[in-house]
């Protein structure tokens, strides 16, 4: 129940719908598209697309990284009965239904299978050819051949979609619903299925991390990778939430019903996860393999600590962990909107930084020639992020992830308006 | 108390809260119900049945120590592969108990789970005494446990110091971090308890032993704000122990080259694990409390759903993390690793192994039915089952990876002796002594905040102009010996 000293908020429609941010959609599909394409055509011409491939795999994975950081973020509310975040589950349903369409980035992925391109960017998918470059990885790869072959590959990635399009689509048609016909039992069903979800979800992510990312390196492997990619949604997820609720406020929307309260603790999940969560993580894979020294394992490492990888590993540790803690930490940055839209766009552009770490970097096959580091280093010392047309890609793939954002938002409301544990959430103080 | 029936409030209206102190309509009825079992003149017979076999068992622990020590390690079933068994893996599992108090106190503190206060006074004493049933391990582990302080970095005439670089020195910090925090924490928890039991002891031993630990707490509006600061700052310092204490035991595995221990995956898995038997650890005690100790309308039904929810994901977590291994085994290619997973599930040690699966991922899944959820004697059945798993589970990551490493030739069996045997039994008998002693001695729940989260306490709350326990909120102020209740 609201209490009665509180001034009851205004949940008309003038203030409960896109406002000046839902009538961007148009604007930001409109430079989204030709950003994106133009990207594409940048990074997938020419005969030799191994780099290129790899600039488009960032802003395909990004996107999806956002949409299902979003997910995680709705499932875990009605698995956790949340009542504070009603208010701002809306913007979170918004961004995750956009894996409803998000399928056709990776359309460009199933052309390059399609037309025999896809050992560019995975050497597994093509035995012969990385036999002629790499004869031990070869036979290392050749052992998983039945996981790691093309037709399991593309089976395995429409189920990864379908699963996520089904999962988004189930809480935001529900909870849109529910706008309309106000039944409490939506709330119960969506409880009731976010269990399953949760597995369905955790399952999915992990093993698309798998074959999308980790199998780049395919001799290569680390029991911590769906956890690593868990932690990489979080960030990029939670950050964009965060931003579409201020960006709905600032374009006059949802005054008086998303407060300090709530920004506070949205702040205090992207510190726990974002932050925190993503350094033990990291730290605890690194460390493990730098402390086992095995080669087999190292060797994913080593090219990202030569050349500038060296600069962009240490960026990442200072900029995705050491400085936004420090920034985070205390009360005020979370529960002021500016300084945590501050916040939230920097973790977005680590993850984005992250992302290119964990995909752009290609293990050089002569690693067998070295027999110390320094060699290895000094002969990879130009070694550096090559991606043509990475900017436009990753710019226009977030452009059309906040487009559809802002037309979901325009087309529906931004607030779960009937949403029974609204009162809660509206009445919601931090201690 | 007694023949009290259990009042179902678990059903899930979807913009309600259940109520999670039943019956009693005063403050008052909270403090008298969990000072009952301090106040009576004698324990129940069902504790004093127990707390004979617990000392028996610890006796067996004295006997089976000393007998350790005067002899060698060669008491134990220990051979060349196998240096690590039952004593490493009673450390483990005994680390990993404590986790689902700090969790309790900690974590659902800042996710501001109001069911928590039901559980996390005895939660937080489980996770003291279960740090020194493990501290005891390494200890004896040793082998000439006089040179046990060899473990600390103590300045020394010779220049003798630890590997910095072991995980086995960063388990040293980590534990006795753990152990001291978690000691804290509970000790600041417990101040306005203890005020409340001064004030209500009748001898003038528990007035002087209650009013000493009490601190001279009055219950005054300044000793409530500062108490508040501690408790808040104390659960943040908590927090990243819930998570590094484990991960740092999970070190002493994964930092290894071994296979079955070197895999990146270990720390969070660890961690979940931990959470895990924790738990199931809160729901093999809480359900036999309650019932002794007249506590069912203080840790309700609800409570115990809650905890079996935990259960259930944790226990899929670490379904998850075992197939995970299980698939990047075979995944890497590596031969060493493969060999090392067929040869958990179906080499010498499968049937440890299939113990640990049914226990820990197959039989949790019942939970996933409200009527399992909900059904006392089904949650303490398979809580035991989760505690046995568990145990197993260190077990065959322990000892089924060094008993078949890397040389055939090595190879050997470990067959635990009747030392290891009777260690790990005195064990439970030191976490049953202590757990008892406390149940006896100090309150079960923490009153003051279990106080704080009935809807009386409530600045707002109008039920007492509705005749709705009429006067409790005036009532409580003027109680003698409610010292400790928060909203007064």
């Amino acid at each position: 129940m609201a209490h009665h000293d509180h001034h009851a908020p205004d949940l008309s429609a003038g203030n409960i719908g896109g406002g000046k941010f839902g009538a961007l959609a148009p604007r930001l599909f409109l430079a989204g598209w030709p950003l994106f394409a133009f990207g594409c055509w940048m990074a997938l011409r020419g005969d030799n697309i191994a780099d290129g491939a790899r600039a488009y795999l960032v802003a395909m994975v990004l996107a999806l990284a956002t949409c299902l950081g979003a997910l995680f973020f709705v499932i875990v509310q009605h698995l956790t009965r949340a009542g504070w975040s009603v208010a701002v589950r809306r913007p979170a349903e918004a961004i995750a239904q956009n894996l409803r369409w998000i399928w056709i980035l990776f359309l460009p992925i199933a052309w390059m299978g399609w037309t025999g391109k896809l050992v560019d960017l995975y050497p597994w998918a093509d035995l012969g050819v990385l036999r002629s470059i790499a004869p031990a990885e070869a036979e290392l790869v050749a052992n998983k051949a039945g996981y790691l072959n093309q037709k399991f590959f593309f089976v395995r990635s429409a189920a990864y979609f379908a699963v996520w399009a089904l999962l988004a689509n189930f809480f935001w048609s529900s909870s849109v619903r529910q706008d309309r016909t106000g039944s409490p039992s939506i709330s119960a069903r969506c409880r009731k299925w976010s269990g399953p979800a949760m597995i369905l979800f955790g399952l999915s992510t992990t093993f698309a991390s798998f074959d999308w990312i980790m199998s780049l390196s395919p001799a290569w492997f680390s029991t911590m990778f769906g956890v690593y990619f868990f932690a990489v949604c979080a960030t990029c997820g939670l950050s964009a939430v965060t931003l579409t609720c201020i960006a709905l406020q600032r374009g006059g929307q949802l005054r008086g019903i998303v407060t300090a309260e709530h920004y506070h603790d949205l702040g205090k999940l992207l510190f726990a996860f974002g932050i925190v969560f993503w350094a033990y993580i990291a730290f605890s894979q690194f460390m493990l393999i730098w402390y086992g020294n095995l080669p087999e394992e190292t060797a994913w490492f080593l090219p990202r600590q030569v050349g500038q990888w060296y600069w962009i590993s240490w960026g990442l540790l200072l900029g995705h962990f050491i400085l936004p803690f420090v920034l985070l930490i205390s009360r005020w940055p979370k529960r002021w909107p500016s300084s945590l839209a501050v916040g939230c766009a920097w973790m977005y552009l680590f993850g984005v930084v992250d992302i290119c770490y964990l995909v752009l970097p290609h293990i050089p096959h002569d690693l067998a020639e070295f027999t110390d580091y320094r060699a290895f280093a000094e002969k990879h010392a130009a070694d550096g992020p090559h991606g043509p047309g990475l900017p436009f890609l990753v710019a226009g793939a977030v452009l059309l992830v906040f487009a559809g954002t802002a037309r979901a938002l325009r087309r529906e409301q931004s607030l779960a308006s009937r949403d029974p544990s609204l009162a809660e959430s509206l009445a919601f103080e931090n201690m | 108390m007694h023949g009290f029936t259990e009042i179902d409030n678990t059903a899930d209206t979807p913009g309600t809260r259940a109520p999670l102190v039943l019956g009693a309509t005063r403050f008052h009825e909270v403090t008298a119900t969990v000072c009952r079992p301090n106040e009576s003149t004698r324990p129940p017979m069902a504790w004093t049945v127990m707390f004979v076999i617990s000392l028996l068992l610890v006796m067996n622990l004295g006997f089976c120590v000393n007998y350790l020590i005067f002899t060698g390690v060669g008491v134990w079933g220990l051979n060349n592969p196998v240096m690590w068994a039952f004593d490493i893996t009673n450390f483990v599992f005994w680390v990993g108990i404590g986790h689902a108090g700090t969790l309790i106190s900690a974590i659902l503190f800042l996710f501001r789970q109001k069911w928590r206060t039901g559980i996390n006074r005895f939660a937080e004493a489980m996770t003291i005494f279960a740090v020194i049933c493990a501290g005891l391990f390494p200890g004896i582990h040793v082998g000439r446990v006089w040179m046990a302080y060899w473990l600390f970095p103590i300045p020394n005439q010779m220049e003798m110091w630890p590997q910095f670089r072991s995980p086995l020195l960063w388990d040293v910090f980590a534990v006795s971090t753990y152990f001291t925090v978690s000691l804290m924490f509970w000790y600041v928890g417990l101040i306005p308890d203890l005020a409340t039991m001064r004030d209500r002891a009748k001898g003038k031993v528990q007035q002087i032993a209650y009013g000493l630990f009490a601190l001279g707490w009055r219950g005054s509006n300044r000793h409530w704000h500062r108490y508040e600061r501690a408790y808040l700052l104390l659960a943040a310092l908590s927090t990243p122990l819930v998570l590094s204490v484990h991960s740092v035991v999970s070190f002493d595995f994964a930092t290894s080259q071994l296979p079955g221990w070197h895999t990146t995956i270990f720390p969070p898995y660890f961690v979940a694990g931990a959470i895990f038997s924790g738990f199931a650890m809160v729901v093999t005690l809480a359900v036999p409390a309650r019932e002794l100790f007249g506590l069912k309308n203080l840790i309700t039904l609800r409570h115990l759903d809650n905890m079996n929810k935990v259960i259930l994901v944790t226990g899929c977590m670490v379904g998850y993390a075992y197939g995970m291994e299980f698939f990047i085994a075979w995944y890497s290619g590596a031969l060493y690793e493969k060999f090392a997973f067929m040869n958990r599930a179906f080499g010498q040690y499968a049937w440890a192994y299939w113990i640990m699966v049914s226990c820990n991922v197959i039989t949790p899944q019942l939970f996933w039915s409200k009527t399992v959820r909900t059904s006392i004697p089904l949650m303490f059945i398979l809580s035991l089952f989760v505690n046995v798993g568990m145990w197993f589970e260190r077990f065959v990551i322990i000892v089924s990876s060094l008993a078949n490493d890397f040389l055939p030739t090595s190879w050997d069996k470990f067959v635990p002796t009747w030392v290891d045997i009777g260690t790990m039994l005195g064990a439970f008998g030191l976490f049953g002594v202590l757990f008892l002693l406390f149940c006896r001695f100090l309150p079960m729940i923490a009153i003051a905040e279990v106080k704080a989260v009935m809807p009386q306490a409530d600045p707002h709350w109008e039920g007492w102009q509705h005749g709705n326990g009429a006067g409790a909120h005036v009532a409580a102020a003027h109680e003698p010996g409610e010292s400790g209740s928060r909203s007064a």
